[in-house]
């Protein structure tokens, strides 16, 4: 914690610690889930402007990422990093924020269509009164217009918990956090079927359940039959190579280079968090993937050497000559890529200096794979 | 005159050599007289946008040096008349900056004078934050125009980008987007494989022969794609690190923009360049004590590695296809504080620099005797000045990334 607590200040340290934690931890799951909510949220630090707000905030999520979803937006309301991050500071009532109210509507429950601007000023009124103040959040009761509201329906003087718990009670808001889930580990390209959204969202309705809404997903034959539609983001690209080599790497550099990819750990571009999908991807972000591929696993310079290949092949019992190029195929690809073109790519090495050299650069190779930016 | 429409942009936009995955879109793109967004040749305009980042005096950039209440005010920093670079209507650039002057007097450079907007903000982060979205009254506002400028030509199907960053620091939010990833550029050499990599004797990282499978999904298909154009933007890029470049001094403003002439040289469809010069943050124009040596630095640095990035490009007759904008996120207060230094203002000169505008002053200096906060007072919207440059040079309908409707300034583009 003494670590964490240090690295906090600064964002670069709050994105250089959570890598670490990305790369070493035992449950990736759980720190793909924090990234899920992460995304879901779209806190951005530069505009909380306190890297430790924002830690305190990740680790909340955390805390949720796989436990119950009306806890986790029971916490979000009354986190300091999504009001501060929401402009809704000091939400008065005489003027009350909307932004805050509208990213709870729109983004983090009910979605686009079930409700118009008077569920949206409603909201925004329940939501008077609280404020941000030493980075804590706070209650001022004269700030807070307890008049009669009607929100989705619902009338009755309304405040910050009912408003949470009328969200939770629409039919839509388990729907759209199925949907986003299951566009976060199975498609970003084809919509999931309603024959799996509904029954999916009834039952993730009932106790809003993460832990079992994702065990399910992740069990499902559409899970398995849909592998490479969606494109790695650069945190799974970059982790995810790291990861395959059991190494580890200097993470405050990690996360500049992942800056310039697109994907600056702190900065969802907006409250709907990062586009994926296509949106990761131009020639320049392909270059620059390529890029960060080969000094990943340099032997010497910014990541000095701390992905081997040639000794996790030997490690799994197939350091040969021959065994090791089609190990690394396998580790790497799995068998996502068709002969013609590992034969091309091993064609390609022959003339390579010393084994342990030869075996850095197909690694590389194998990772500026159009496949390899498939998940 | 019409509108430029999105395709109009688009077209700019690609760059003309047809090397892979262009040769499909060639008759959606099918050139047209009329834009000026794009050259004989093909090759789109360019802008280069220069963040001056703290809040540039303005009135010792451009000095008012015939007006009393200047140097009344300002006892140890005016600068006199027999210092300054004149150049008309009892202006005269500080004395660091014979570079702009030489631009000057050959027509390559336009002062837009009194720029700024209404309700001005002299908070530094708020000011920046206005004069990088573009859209002073939307506080949530999470886009750069440079960004927007991506976004608008953001298809999900080709993958290039018309707008990057190129500097030592991480990247303003004028390019902050919501549907591309931007680039960030340090140098051009980030996009190129390490020095010997992949192996001795072969050329490209990609493996092509390995791209001629057949796709079996759409993603699949779309990266095998994008890695094709890829491949061959890092060829051209290659190939224009390699090509003669002219000297630029060793200023860290003149190192990045001798990139964007390579970016330029390489011809890769990016019409939209941010660079900084400051530091980024609270930066170095913030002069609120002891200007002077500092003040002449920058400009020196400003003017100097304009003038480099000018001359490389005239070299390849390119100049007359890009055109340099400065920005300031405020200018400073007439009167000089007690500690040598001046405060945050409000109105500010801009200039513009290429081949392809008229030259000289555009507007009048502002007045010195009826002021803003002690600051000259704005007459021209920053936001008018952005519209010229999309609408007249870029070719994007500046609405689309304004919001809404600014009247183009007459007299700047040739």
């Amino acid at each position: 914690m003494a670590y964490e607590r240090s690295s906090a200040r600064t964002a670069g340290g709050l994105s250089a610690w959570w890598l670490r934690r990305m790369i070493e931890t035992p449950q990736p799951l759980l720190e793909r889930m924090t990234l899920f909510w992460h995304g879901y949220f779209g806190i951005s630090n530069a505009r909380v402007g306190n890297p430790e707000v924002v830690c305190r905030r990740l680790h909340e999520l955390r805390g949720h990422a796989l436990g119950r979803f009306d806890r986790l937006l029971g916490a979000t309301v009354k986190n300091p990093a999504v009001l501060l991050s929401l402009n809704a500071r000091n939400s008065r009532k005489a003027r009350p924020e909307t932004d805050l109210a509208r990213a709870l509507l729109e983004d983090f429950t009910v979605g686009a269509g079930p409700w118009s601007e008077p569920d949206l000023q409603a909201t925004a009124r329940a939501l008077t009164g609280w404020h941000v103040s030493q980075w804590e959040v706070g209650f001022n009761p004269d700030e807070h217009d307890g008049g009669p509201k009607t929100l989705l329906g619902e009338t009755g003087n309304w405040g910050r918990e009912d408003v949470v718990r009328i969200l939770l009670k629409q039919p839509t808001t388990a729907r759209h956090v199925v949907e986003r889930v299951c566009q976060w580990f199975i498609s970003e390209s084809n919509p999931p079927p309603e024959n799996v959204v509904a029954p999916l969202a009834a039952s993730f309705a009932k106790d809003y359940d993460l832990g079992l809404l994702v065990e399910t997903v992740l069990r499902s034959n559409l899970f398995f039959s849909a592998l490479g539609e969606r494109i790695k983001s650069p945190v799974d690209f970059a982790v995810g190579l790291v990861r395959a080599f059991g190494a580890r790497v200097p993470t405050l550099r990690l996360a500049e280079d992942l800056t310039t990819l697109g994907q600056d750990l702190l900065e969802p571009p907006t409250v709907k968090g990062w586009g994926g999908g296509r949106h990761w991807i131009n020639r320049f972000t392909l270059l620059g993937r390529a890029r960060l591929a080969q000094e990943l696993l340099a032997d010497a310079g910014a990541y000095a050497g701390k992905l081997e290949p040639e000794t996790v092949a030997a490690k799994h019992g197939q350091g040969s000559t021959d065994a090791a190029p089609v190990f690394l195929f396998r580790l790497l690809v799995q068998e996502g890529v068709a002969e013609e073109t590992r034969s091309a790519l091993l064609q390609r090495l022959t003339s390579a200096s010393p084994p342990q050299e030869r075996l850095r650069r197909l690694a590389a190779l194998i990772a500026t794979l159009p496949e390899f930016n498939l998940a | 005159m019409t509108r430029p429409s999105r395709r109009d942009f688009l077209r700019g936009t690609l760059c003309t050599s047809a090397f892979l995955g262009c040769g499909g879109a060639s008759g959606l793109f099918e050139r047209t007289a009329r834009a000026a967004s794009a050259q004989a040749d093909g090759r789109g305009t360019a802008l280069v946008v220069i963040q001056l980042s703290g809040g540039n005096d303005g009135l010792n950039t451009v000095v008012p040096y015939e007006d009393d209440a200047y140097h009344r005010s300002r006892p140890t920093l005016h600068l006199a008349a027999d210092h300054v670079h004149k150049l008309e209507a009892g202006l005269g650039l500080h004395p660091d900056m014979p570079a702009f002057a030489g631009l000057y007097h050959e027509g390559r450079l336009s002062i837009v004078q009194g720029v700024g907007y209404p309700n001005s903000k002299r908070d530094h982060p708020v000011a920046m934050r206005d004069w990088q979205t573009a859209l002073p009254l939307e506080a949530m506002t999470q886009t750069g125009w440079g960004g927007r400028v991506a976004d608008f030509a953001h298809t999900g199907v080709t993958t290039d980008v018309p707008s990057v960053f190129v500097g030592p620091i991480p990247p303003p939010f004028g390019v902050r987007a919501e549907q591309t990833v931007v680039p960030a550029i340090r140098s051009i050499d980030q996009w190129l494989p390490l020095p010997g990599w992949p192996v001795a004797g072969e050329s490209a990282p990609f493996p092509r022969a390995a791209l001629a499978v057949p796709a079996s999904n759409p993603l699949l298909e779309f990266l095998r794609e994008s890695t094709h154009r890829a491949c061959a933007a890092r060829d051209r890029i290659q190939e224009s690190r390699l090509a003669r470049s002219a000297d630029y001094p060793p200023y860290p403003l003149a190192q990045s923009l001798k990139s964007a002439a390579q970016l330029i040289r390489a011809d890769l469809g990016i019409r939209f360049y941010l660079t900084e010069l400051g530091g980024g943050e609270i930066g170095g124009f913030d002069s609120h004590a002891g200007q002077a040596l500092n003040h002449g630095s920058l400009l020196r640095e400003l003017s100097e590695s304009v003038a480099a990035f000018a001359a490389d490009l005239q070299h390849d007759r390119l100049f007359g296809s890009v055109l340099v904008m400065t920005f300031s996120e405020f200018g400073r207060s007439l009167s000089e504080n007690g500690r040598r230094g001046t405060d945050h203002g409000a109105a500010a000169p801009v200039f513009l620099a290429g081949g392809g505008i008229k030259g000289g002053l555009v507007g009048k200096h502002p007045s010195l005797i009826d002021l803003d906060q002690d600051a000259p007072r704005f007459h021209t919207d920053f936001r008018r000045l952005y519209a010229t440059v999309l609408d007249r040079w870029l070719g994007i309908d500046s609405r689309r990334i304004l919001g809404e409707s600014f009247a183009p300034l007459e007299g700047v583009i040739a």
